[in-house]
């Protein structure tokens, strides 16, 4: 259909005037902010002191040095290689049990859910009193089974794997529903013509849901490693980033140095520096996993 | 199967039988019996504790609480959608490379940006005021692009043929397009609603006022309190849970649908 040029300028100016509130809140708060962090990152600034010093990579090169730094980062990895297989894995197991509709795939469905639609400040201020020493349900069940007590939180061996727990219970709910929709679609005939073959429900699996559940696995697999790698609140609240520092992921530690030691462009710094890493961890998966299959 | 739905479920049941027990009774059970999980004595004295406790009011933080999401889902629900119909809908000059600046956006994290970003709110003089909750977050790339999905099913024609009835374009995009988009709507604002309601970290940073404060950041307070008070965090905990949760019972088709939106196409 062809427009003639008054009806076409009248669209343009109606485009422009449907996307102007979104340009104007993305320049104020999201463009701006990103330019205004790299130079805050090359000064010492601080709020209390506004006299911010320019002071070029010394933030960064400190940062590099920086045990506590390093080791918050290291946490961070650590948490992200334990959670990250894990929680795949027991997400994709929930949706291969479940992803035929049927009444009781629907219920089912619906409780592994449930501890997703909690809030995390929820959660995390109830996993602390779950993971209590003395009084913590987690303890009452171990006692039966004849463990314990264990002090999830004030052991630095332990504590990491207390917010992993509490994550992995969190989130697996929302993957699941992911590799749901993903073997959803999966035309039915592959598995027919498998089994005709004589194909073994591994072989099924291995052969065809896998390699075609690839674009699927790719993208929780690249959203989980971000997640992961940037946890922030079940750290502030369940374990305030101790027992000695021994739970501080990197995020924890931008905040605590940028809103409680006040060193903004320290903390800016930091934030670059985990916003590089995660990039780069995030391309090079895509790469690995990148599929051919097609369906 | 069962196992794992026990181990989704034990926890919040915990939670919410927790919040109905008098104190001692928490610190009584601690094997596994049946009055673990199940009060022996059933109490309503937390939750009228919490009610009433003039110095951490929670039925002010639910109000804050409220107040925000609500005022942030409608907004970003109309500045996302006129933005996503312009972006998937109207024909103007340089839509692909606005369209395109704008996804480079989905890149930035808001770890990076959080230090100017408080500087800005802070320059605005919008510190512990409800404006730097909401205005920031009234629009999201996110919300456009899934939006932009979501608007390519509306064919181009119905809104040619509203175009040659004399309407303007708001007036398409208002009476044609809006009430056939209603489900899309309906979880994108869901998204939008719990996203805030389950904010922790830009609240704790810019609401320093504690009469204004939102509600996680409000219960994780509660924990830092003595730590015997526990009827009480799970009473506060509850009351933040089961809204929630019978709203997801209620429209968790359009959860779902959001979950395998942003996971298909994304």
């Amino acid at each position: 259909m062809k427009m003639n040029s008054a009806f076409g300028k009248q669209e343009e100016r109606a485009a422009w005037l449907f996307v102007l509130p979104a340009a104007v809140s993305l320049a104020l708060f999201t463009f701006y902010p990103m330019l205004n962090a790299l130079t805050i990152s090359f000064k010492e600034y601080s709020l209390i002191n506004p006299e911010a010093v320019f002071v070029g990579l010394a933030n960064y090169s400190g940062l590099l040095s920086d045990p506590k730094f390093i080791n918050s980062l290291l946490h961070s990895f650590h948490f992200a290689l334990v959670v990250i297989p894990v929680q795949t894995a027991l997400a994709l197991g929930l949706a291969l049990l479940i992803y035929r509709s049927s009444w009781v795939t629907g219920l089912f469905r619906t409780i592994y859910f449930m501890p997703v639609v909690i809030a995390i400040g929820v959660a995390s201020t109830l996993f602390k009193l779950i993971y209590n020493q003395d009084y913590g349900l987690l303890n009452s069940l171990l006692g039966f089974f004849g463990a314990g007590p264990v002090s999830f939180l004030s052991d630095p061996n332990l504590a990491l794997y207390g917010i992993m727990l509490l994550g992995i219970w969190k989130s697996a709910g929302f993957f699941m529903i992911i590799f749901v929709a993903g073997l959803n679609g999966i035309p039915n005939d592959l598995y027919e013509a498998a089994e005709v073959d004589g194909a073994t429900r591994a072989q099924k699996f291995v052969k065809i849901t896998l390699p075609l559940l690839r674009r699927t696995l790719t993208f929780v697999i690249i959203i989980t490693t971000m997640d992961a790698l940037k946890i922030f609140v079940p750290v502030a609240l369940v374990t305030g980033g101790g027992p000695a520092d021994s739970t501080t992921t990197a995020v924890y530690y931008i905040y605590k140095v940028a809103f409680q030691q006040m060193e903004m462009g320290y903390g800016t710094a930091a934030a670059f520096i985990l916003f590089v890493i995660v990039m780069c961890i995030s391309i090079v998966q895509l790469r690995l996993l990148k599929t051919d299959v097609e369906y | 199967m069962i196992a794992v739905a026990l181990i989704s479920l034990l926890p919040i049941f915990w939670m919410v039988m927790g919040a109905f027990r008098p104190r001692q009774e928490l610190f009584q059970y601690v094997s596994l019996e049946w009055h673990l999980f199940i009060p022996v004595e059933w109490t309503l004295q937390n939750f009228i504790d919490l009610f009433s406790d003039s110095s951490k009011p929670l039925g002010r933080f639910i109000n804050n609480t409220l107040l925000v999401a609500v005022s942030v889902t409608l907004l970003s629900l109309l500045f996302n959608s006129m933005a996503a119909f312009a972006f998937s809908k109207l024909r103007f000059r340089g839509r692909g490379i606005v369209f395109a600046v704008f996804l480079s956006a989905l890149v930035i994290p808001g770890e990076v940006t959080m230090v100017p970003t408080y500087l800005l709110v802070h320059a605005f003089g919008w510190i512990d005021s409800f404006r730097a909750l909401i205005v920031p977050a009234a629009v999201s790339v996110f919300s456009i692009f899934l939006l932009v999905q979501f608007f390519a099913d509306v064919p181009r024609e119905l809104l040619e043929a509203g175009k040659i009835d004399g309407a303007s374009w708001p007036g398409i995009y208002a009476k044609i397009v809006l009430p056939s988009m209603v489900p899309a709507l309906i979880t994108m604002g869901l998204i939008t609603f719990l996203g805030q309601w389950d904010a922790y970290l830009w609240p704790l940073i810019v609401i320093n006022d504690e009469s204004k404060q939102m509600l996680q950041v409000a219960i994780a307070t509660f924990t830092n309190l003595q730590a015997t008070e526990w009827g009480k965090i799970l009473a506060a905990d509850t009351v933040a849970s089961v809204p929630i949760l019978i709203l997801f019972l209620f429209l968790q088709k359009y959860y779902v649908q959001s979950i395998v939106n942003s996971g298909i196409k994304g």
